[in-house]
């Protein structure tokens, strides 16, 4: 039986916005689930709910089978790790990491000794009868980590519990999150923003936009197959570059502004569905690290690759690979979540500008600004997606 | 593992609870928000509403308990102290307001000016006289008004006063009364206007001297402006106050030998419909005048004024 | 040019707050001086001659012995008084002040406009109401007549909100709910203990307030015996021969001897205001603004 499960979970605030809608969520035992989406698409409203602190409008929310949506979050056996961590000031360390043993009643010893064992995983020993305002933002972390692990709950929830720390310690507080969430075996939702948590930390992602969750698979499945413009977008970094082409005659052809690109016959055999797009406008995306520069990689399969060019307006050399800004004069799509805005639908999210995209290459390149190059792509790495609908073609 | 876009399909049963729910929830937290503020609630009900309800009504009726309509507040109005004592209380303010507006914007600039630490020095011994508000500050000002004994008998002198009764000759009540509630309360409001003033931001000020305005240029064109909703609230909690006029007139009176009337001030005339005359009804007529104007002030700045906006 | 201008502004300045300084000090210097001097002396030496200890120790014999120790017998009412008023203010304006902060309830904005409101009237308009109702209920003369109209103190539900709205995040008191907190528990064991700030400013605003209110105490407690010390000192006032030539001079009671009561009402409020010096003129700020 799962920990937990949302069945059509929705949020409508009492202002009659709807924050979320008919969520659906199921995690397993010691699964590790990730929140993704863009700012203010009700990833925290939707943990919220699951924790009892705000109402659910509708839906029915499930913990180890029990309809958990009137339970309140005392008795919900869950543990949450605040953004801001929520630290109680007045405590100190061992005080905070202990106080939900103590609400438990608890013996006194065995809660010293938790708190004890706790403090140690998360190397806290040492600042034990400190107060949170004397220590580091990584250390008043670990205590907000450390406050949830001690309680061995059902279900762990944490809202962005790394934002507010470096980039530097960001990386160590991510692998040491995973390291500790394997090996207490508690089903965990985790909301980031981060792109890297989101592909590395779970074992399955649900991809959210305005409420709505757009696609829940495990991250390499939503990389390599995203359901549609959106979650195509928005996974990965830099994101898909996204244009809008023409599909020719019997989709041999696809004119990328005033660019004519053969297609190869493989592209239709693994896509039927555009032949449908024959003489229509479709979307294509094609991922940076895909795309490589004409000529330099002498042992290319080339004859069945998808060549295009492209002026190179920037280079950004980041040490082991080099970014390379190039515009077209075809239409690029835009579909981040910064447009979520408008609810309306995908398409509506769409936002056409000048046929700029981006290029990951290897470090050796030899580029100048200006210059035109002749990118390659393998025909298998390319992404189609319906205009109308931002849906992915099926293959 | 199968991949998920939200669909219209499946489990119909999700609505179905949510309504009793709601309820439930609403309760259950509606139950510990009345918690937390009862026993307050009670003492408002006690000593905040039940007593200008019960004002009201005794305002509007007669010794007997019959309906009288605004009788009471038309036969108190015809009284003949009622009139001396608004004005008296009127020419008071008018001092008193004048010279919060004045000296203590005045003064709050200059500390505003000067070094931080100096400036600290002055506000707290301008604030110190805070302490003897009410009586003891009546006591010592009535020393201070006897040139028999006053600090200030050479400037007394000037005036030719020579005794405390040619100090504080009816005609002089209300400008005593405004130096007394001068010197035991502008000092907080130095205070206040003083905070205003540091919240304004410094860049601001550097630029119209960098564009050529000198300090009282700055004074008059960026920083008074910029306090204006503090000059407000200043003005009218000090007005709604002065209004109240109470023990001020009635510890003068008391050293007077009997050449302050009892009924200086509407309060005082109150007073003395209720214990002189043992007319409840008149001096809740006049209570309510007052209960009144304070609400009007307080309307005022909660309506009117942004300062108190919650949430 | 700007040069002198800015010169000239800034004596200007000090003058002005040096003249300042000499209007709000030389009254409270005085009054701690003339304890000091005899009644003769008041009137004929320097009126900042110093006195003699000697004199000092008489003015306190004779007005703390005045009329069988009444002084301390204002002083232990006006403590009574004020404290009791103050701690039942206490007991309710900070759960009310929490529940009105971070509770939802039908009725909360209502209850925190009309807090507004009676915090903005100025409370002596209500102590003719307050009598008047007392009287009816037969309470005039009793203690409880001033303590609980007292314990009535809606700026201290304000500073409290304002408080629990400001400085204690929602999020704290999520966390305590998810860690096994009842409504109760979360109120007693976090946002309690995180209030000491705010009892500190209620405890000091309340405190000047009750201490030197007179308007209240003077109609609701007729008997002597039941003054605080403003009222005590209006008795004095009315049957010293230092304002009342007529008065028996028996009871003894002359400038140095009002001087010496007028100090000991004043004192405890001048050493809350010293030690609350710094505290208190953030605090006047918070009280007033909403950040
Ligand atoms: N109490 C509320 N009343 C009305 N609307 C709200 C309320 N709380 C949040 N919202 C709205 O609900 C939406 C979702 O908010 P939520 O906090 O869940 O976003 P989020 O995905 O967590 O965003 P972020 O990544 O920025 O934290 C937002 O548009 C927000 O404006
Ligand atoms: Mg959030």
């Amino acid at each position: 039986m799962a920990p937990v499960s949302l069945e059509k979970l929705t949020k409508v605030y009492p202002n009659g916005f709807e924050a979320v809608h008919e969520f659906d969520l199921e995690v397993a035992d010691g699964e590790f689930m990730i929140l993704v989406g863009p700012s203010g698409c009700g990833k925290t409203t939707a943990m919220r709910m699951v924790a009892g602190l705000e109402e659910i409008s509708s839906g029915v929310l499930r913990i180890d089978g029990v309809v958990m949506n009137d339970v309140s979050p005392r008795d919900r056996d869950i543990a949450m790790v605040f953004q801001n961590y929520a630290l109680y000031p007045h405590m100190t360390v061992g005080e905070n990491i202990g106080f939900a043993l103590k609400m438990k009643h608890i013996p006194k010893d065995e809660i010293e000794k938790k708190v004890r064992e706790t403090a140690e995983i998360l190397g806290l020993t040492e600042w034990i009868d400190r107060k949170p305002a004397q220590l580091s933002g990584g250390q008043r972390q670990r205590v907000a980590m450390g406050r949830a692990i001690v309680r061995e709950p059902k279900v762990f929830l944490m809202d962005e519990p790394l934002s507010n720390l470096d980039a530097k310690l960001r990386v160590q507080m991510r692998a040491e999150v995973a390291r500790i969430q394997r090996r207490l075996g508690v089903a965990t939702i985790y909301v980031t923003h981060d792109q890297v948590e989101a592909m590395t930390m779970g074992d399955r992602v649900a991809v959210m936009r305005s409420g709505v969750v757009l696609q829940c698979d495990k991250p390499q499945t939503i990389y390599d197959h995203p359901l549609n413009l959106f979650v195509a977008g928005f996974m990965g970094s830099p994101s898909m570059n996204l244009f809008e082409v023409h599909l020719g005659e019997g989709g041999r052809t696809l004119f990328l502004g005033t660019q004519k690109v053969e297609l190869p016959a493989t592209v239709l055999a693994a896509k039927p569905s555009l032949v449908k797009f024959a003489n229509k406008d479709v979307v294509v995306g094609i991922r940076p690290e895909s795309l490589m520069i004409a000529g330099t990689k002498t042992n290319d399969n080339a004859k069945d690759f998808v060549f295009f060019e492209g002026d190179v307006d920037l280079v950004e050399a980041l040490g082991s690979e080099i970014l390379v800004h190039f515009s077209t004069d075809a239409h690029r799509v835009e579909a981040e979540g910064v447009y979520s805005d408008d609810a309306e639908g995908l398409d509506a999210g769409l936002i056409t500008q000048r046929g700029e995209g981006v290029a990951r290459v290897p470090p050796e390149t030899q580029l100048v600004i200006g210059e035109r190059v002749r990118l390659q792509v393998n025909p298998k790495r390319l992404f189609f997606f319906d205009p109308a609908t931002g849906l992915a073609l099926s293959e | 593992m199968k991949s998920v876009v939200s669909t219209d399909a499946q489990s119909p049963q999700g609505t179905t609870d949510s309504l009793s729910s709601k309820l439930r929830r609403k309760r259950k937290n509606g139950v510990a928000g009345y918690a937390f503020v009862s026993g307050y609630f009670i003492l408002l009900a006690l000593f905040g509403v039940a007593p200008a309800v019960y004002a009201i009504c005794l305002a509007f009726t007669s010794t007997g308990g019959h309906f009288v309509g605004l009788s009471n507040f038309i036969k108190t109005g015809e009284d003949f102290r009622f009139i001396p004592a608004f004005e008296n209380v009127a020419e008071y303010l008018l001092i008193w307001l004048g010279s919060l507006v004045v000296i203590v914007i005045g003064l709050a600039l200059m500390l505003h000016s000067i070094a931080r630490k100096v400036s600290a020095a002055f506000r707290f011994v301008f604030y110190l006289p805070g302490a003897l508000a009410g009586a003891a500050s009546v006591l010592v000002w009535l020393f201070m008004l006897d040139p028999t004994v006053s600090p200030w008998r050479l400037f007394l002198g000037v005036f030719g006063f020579q005794n405390l009764g040619q100090t504080i000759l009816p005609g002089h009540l209300p400008l005593i009364f405004a130096i007394i509630a001068f010197w035991a309360g502008a000092g907080g409001w130095i205070v206040v206007t003083y905070g205003a003033l540091n919240n304004i931001p410094n860049e601001l000020i550097e630029a119209a001297e960098l564009d050529g305005a000198g300090p009282l240029q700055t004074a008059i064109r960026i920083k008074l402006p910029l306090i204006k909703k503090w000059i407000t609230f200043m003005l009218i909690l000090a007005f709604a106050a002065g209004t109240q006029l109470f023990v001020e007139p009635q510890l003068v009176g008391e050293a007077s030998l009997g050449l302050i009337s009892p009924t200086w001030s509407p309060n005082e005339l109150a007073y003395y419909f209720a214990f002189q005359n043992n007319n409840f009804n008149y001096a809740a007529a006049i209570s309510v005048d007052l209960l009144v104007i304070g609400l009007l002030c307080a309307a005022v700045l909660v309506f009117r004024t942004k300062l108190f906006e919650v949430e | 040019m700007r040069f002198f201008n800015r010169v000239w502004t800034r004596t200007f300045s000090y003058i002005v707050l040096l003249a300042f300084t000499a209007f709000f000090m030389v009254p409270v210097i005085w009054l701690l001086f003339s304890p000091f001097k005899t009644d003769h002396q008041l009137i004929s030496e320097n009126p900042f001659a110093l006195g003699t200890l000697e004199n000092l120790g008489h003015a306190v014999r004779v007005m703390f012995t005045f009329e069988d120790y009444s002084l301390l017998n204002w002083l232990k009412n006006s403590a009574i008084y004020s404290f009791g008023g103050i701690f039942i203010a206490l007991i309710f304006s900070i759960p009310a002040g929490y529940g009105l902060a971070h509770t939802q309830f039908i009725g909360r904005r209502t209850l925190l406009g009309i807090t507004l409101f009676v915090m903005i009237m100025p409370a002596t308009a209500l102590v003719l109401p307050l009598f008047l109702e007392a009287n009816s209920v037969h309470a005039v003369g009793t203690p409880l007549a001033v303590i609980l109209p007292f314990s009535f103190f809606p700026f201290g539900v304000y500073l409290a909100y304002i408080f629990y709205s400001s400085s204690v995040p929602k999020d704290l008191l999520a966390a305590a709910r998810i860690d096994g907190c009842n409504e109760w528990d979360v109120f007693r064991r976090i946002a309690l203990p995180l209030a000491r700030p705010i009892v500190a400013l209620v405890t000091f605003f309340a405190f000047v307030a009750n201490w030197n209110n007179f308007f209240l105490p003077f109609v609701m407690l007729p008997n002597s015996t039941n003054y605080p010390l403003p009222i005590g000192l209006q008795d004095l006032l009315s049957t010293t021969p230092a304002f009342n030539p007529g008065q028996g001079g028996q009871v003894g009671i002359y400038r140095p001897e009002l001087a010496v009561a007028t100090i000991v009402a004043m004192a405890p409020v001048m050493i809350v205001f010293l030690f609350a010096q710094r505290s208190l003129v953030s605090g006047l700020l918070a009280g007033s603004t909403k950040e």
